[in-house]
């Protein structure tokens, strides 16, 4: 799952001409660490929920990617 | 071919609009509460260019599980939205009734909202920078007696327009509003002939709005030559005055 959530990170940051990053870290913050803006995160929702099926936004706004994987193992 | 869903494409504007579209070589997917004679004769005559789906917009929590889940999937790429199925609930404003006034947001106002977080997220996935269109009303700007609550659903379809072009143009994605005047459809079946010349007599032109109109400007805003148009109300109202 991360191996698989890292390159949905790298697509979504490349889509928007930002630079990929090597690894995913529990405690990365999406928008400080990452550099994700609103829109970033939009994309990065939807190829999420076309990859697992779940929608990490839908009970409101995540903050770090162990927020993400939280939402991914439930 | 392009994917364009048409809501409300039974009958009236929305079936002009769909017959237009795919003529064009577009493929439309109707969304629709019943499906017409009309609609399924099209889709004998235009197989690959149609699909169907049966579904009351009154149900907006489902829309993404029954619309984008189960039919179009996250395989097919959306190129358009065009919102255009409407209920009218029309009375005087002392005589609001709740529940029909919640029925009429729903299938006016929010459901064509949730369609366009769909549509946006499927136009995200695929990198389409789509085109949304709303059809609006000329009620939205000209008040008339008994349709306070109808236009008020246009004038927040209107809103959510115009932000939904700020907020998405930086991916290329439009969002505008076509603002007919009054048609001779099943929705004004209930005016009376002078009823309808008053409201004529507003008009520049002194005629309804043709229906082909609406749908060619449809076409219009779906197509390429419309690239640098977003957040507009486009009205084709026979220069209602």
């Amino acid at each position: 799952m991360e191996k698989k959530l890292l390159e949905i990170f790298n697509t979504v940051l490349t889509n928007r001409s930002k630079e990929a990053i090597k690894g995913l870290t529990p405690n990365m913050h999406l928008r400080n660490d990452i550099g994700f803006d609103s829109l970033d995160l939009a994309e990065l929702t939807v190829r999420i929920e076309a990859e697992f099926d779940i929608d990490i936004f839908e009970d409101g706004i995540i903050n770090t990617v162990n927020e993400v994987f939280d939402k991914l193992e439930r | 071919m392009k994917n364009i869903i048409v809501t409300g494409a039974s009958r009236g504007v929305g079936f002009n609009i769909t017959e237009t579209l795919v003529k064009e070589y577009y493929h439309v997917i109707a969304i629709n509460r019943n499906v017409s004679d009309a609609l399924k004769d099209l889709q004998i005559k235009f197989p690959d260019s149609l699909t169907i789906i049966p579904y009351d917009l009154a149900d907006t929590e489902n829309i993404h599980s029954k619309i984008f889940k189960e039919e179009i999937t996250y395989d097919k790429s959306i190129h358009g939205l065009i919102n255009n199925a409407a209920m009218a609930y029309d009375d005087i404003i002392t005589n609001i009734n709740f529940k029909r006034l919640e029925g009429m947001y729903k299938v006016n106002v929010f459901s064509p909202m949730i369609l366009t977080k769909y549509a946006i997220r499927h136009m995200l996935l695929h990198k389409v920078a789509g085109s949304i269109i709303h059809i609006s009303s000329i009620s939205a700007h000209t008040g008339y007696k008994g349709l306070s609550m109808y236009a008020s659903t246009k004038g927040a379809l209107e809103s959510f327009s115009k932000n939904t072009a700020r907020e998405w143009g930086e991916v290329g994605i439009r969002s505008n509003c076509i603002v007919p005047g009054f048609m001779e459809t099943e929705m004004s079946s209930g005016l009376n002939s002078q009823q309808k010349d008053r409201i004529y007599k507003r008009t520049s032109l002194k005629k309804p709005t043709f229906i082909e109109s609406v749908s060619k400007t449809v076409s219009f805003l779906l197509s390429d030559d419309a690239f640098s148009i977003t957040g507009q109300n486009i009205h084709v109202d026979s220069g209602t005055i």
